[in-house]
């Protein structure tokens, strides 16, 4: 078994010796195609994150008319808590809010200056539980039964626009993959069929001297699996490359202003995908080129 | 009939009966064609371009399927043998063309192994086979160069030297003189002789009169798909 397969191995190498611009061109055609689609990976991964991290930090808001009183405060809490769907509930009084503002404004907290906490509302943040976060409107339309309330602030609809994009860009990674994918394969294939009808003689003589179909098309299959392994491998090469020059110092920092810290690169398993779905391409292109190909032969 | 054919007594090497090939429906390429060919003789098999030297041996060696009748292989019938049968019963076989179908890409050595890599056979027995083949055909110092730093005549040799490494039971010979000086011929038929001799069953496509002279066999006539004579002379 062994013996057999350092044999056919042997052979789809020396193939792929003998041929080295058709076995780069395919090598090339999967790794363009498949670093493409990890690039894809890459920023659907990201945004997801992004999208992950600001659903973590939506709240509801609820401002208050005048800051409560303790006890009130106290039932207010209390009441909201006691919903199945929250998970926390702050307080933030007039004094915290003027605080985070300076603190976001920045440079420009002068700005405030001669302004007194009491421009602010206080505000109650309601946090809910993630996998509740759908009820929000459930959730506001009870808090609305109460008239100490005034405005309630909630990013449900906006948060519905970034996961509708976030479907598109996944079906648009979806499509684009199919398409490379399956631009990958036709280039393989007809690089395989090239190779075959190069060596026509040879499969000839093949089936001349008894070589069964199996015989025959294991080297080819297997070049073909290791033209894709190949281009996998430049791919995920290409994309880290990339990844490390440009996307995670550049665009790391432009994003910066959005709220995520780095950008990562896709996961190991994600990694392992790439190669594996390169080698597939190399060997399904294989098989088609060589499906007619050897029933002609024998 | 079939049952009669695959139950014979004295089952020839080969046997044809009554078969025919048709490629286009003007002329018949072979037609009713019966025959017997003992194990271990020599045939030769003449006639003129197109008579169906060439369709006979591919029909043989099962690259084309008869259109009627039925041709046994050793007893076996071979006519409506299942593709993925027909590599077997060519490893029974050896085949030389006119035109030598050596692989360019690959030394001396690499294209006799090549039947004996195709059946699984261990490497150093294949090396050692391969070694006594090319002795025999004179070629054991040419082993690591490749077929086009070769002549004709040395070319062909290794064809022969391939179809023969694996003992076959039948060699198929397609006008295997036909592009080689005659000293060269004379060597190749001798080759021929030494495998026969082995008992190995040859069947030469030829129309060259002057060599069926020099090496007295039985001889089958064909012309426009037809037998037309089967004499020793």
């Amino acid at each position: 078994m062994i013996r057999q397969t350092g044999y056919f191995l042997h052979r789809a190498l020396r193939n792929m010796r003998h041929s080295p611009v058709l076995s780069l061109a395919a090598i090339f055609t999967v790794g363009v195609a498949l670093a493409l689609l990890a690039f894809f990976a890459i920023a659907v991964l990201n945004v997801q994150r992004l999208t992950a991290s600001w659903a973590a930090d939506l709240a509801i808001v609820a401002y208050l008319e005048q800051p409560p009183d303790g006890a009130t405060l106290n039932r207010w809490v209390s009441e909201i808590r006691a919903y199945p769907e929250v998970a926390e509930v702050t307080y933030v009084s007039r004094e915290e809010a003027h605080q985070r503002f300076r603190q976001r404004l920045g440079h420009d907290a002068e700005l405030l200056d001669g302004l007194g906490a009491e421009v602010l509302p206080a505000s109650l943040e309601i946090r809910l539980h993630p996998e509740r976060r759908q009820e929000t409107a459930v959730v506001v339309e009870r808090l609305s039964r109460n008239r100490a309330f005034g405005e309630l602030h909630y990013a449900r609809e906006w948060l519905e626009r970034f996961e509708a994009f976030l479907l598109l860009l996944r079906t648009v990674g979806a499509a684009l993959g199919g398409f490379l994918v399956m631009a990958a394969l036709v280039i393989v294939a007809n690089t395989i069929k090239l190779t075959l009808y190069a060596r026509q003689d040879e499969l000839e003589a093949m089936t001349m001297v008894g070589a069964t179909a199996l015989f025959i098309k294991l080297p080819y299959l297997l070049e073909g699996a290791l033209q894709g392994l190949i281009g996998g491998a430049l791919a995920l090469l290409v994309s880290f490359t990339v990844y490390q020059i440009i996307l995670r110092e550049s665009l790391g920092n432009l994003l910066l202003l959005t709220g995520i810290d780095t950008i990562h690169f896709l996961p190991p398993a994600w990694q392992a995908l790439v190669v594996a779905v390169g080698t597939l391409i190399g060997l399904v292109g294989s098989l088609l080129a060589l499906r007619k190909f050897v029933r002609f032969c024998q | 009939m079939a049952s009669l054919i695959e139950n014979g007594d004295n089952p020839g090497m080969i046997q044809l009966f009554n078969v025919g090939k048709t490629y286009s429906r003007e002329q018949a390429a072979l037609a009713d064609i019966n025959l017997q060919i003992e194990k271990g003789e020599f045939v030769y098999l003449t006639g003129p371009s197109g008579a169906g030297k060439s369709t006979l041996l591919k029909l043989i060696c099962c690259a084309e399927r008869p259109s009627r009748g039925q041709i046994l292989m050793d007893g076996r019938n071979i006519t409506r043998l299942g593709t993925r049968y027909i590599p077997y019963l060519r490893r029974n076989l050896g085949i030389v063309f006119q035109d030598f179908k050596l692989l360019n890409r690959r030394t001396v050595f690499e294209n006799v192994a090549f039947p004996l890599e195709v059946q699984g056979r261990r490497r150093i027995e294949i090396g050692k086979k391969v070694y006594q083949c090319l002795q025999q055909v004179g070629l054991e110092h040419r082993l690591h160069h490749y077929p086009l730093q070769l002549s004709g005549g040395e070319q062909q040799r290794v064809a022969v030297a391939r179809a023969l490494v694996g003992d076959p039971l039948v060699l198929l010979a397609d006008e295997p003189t036909g592009n080689l000086d005659p000293d060269v011929t004379l060597d190749i038929m001798e080759q021929f002789k030494a495998a026969n001799a082995r008992g190995t069953t040859i069947i030469m496509a030829t129309h060259d009169r002057g060599l069926i002279w020099q090496f007295p066999r039985r001889v089958i006539t064909l012309e426009g798909g037809r037998l037309v004579g089967d004499h020793v002379p």
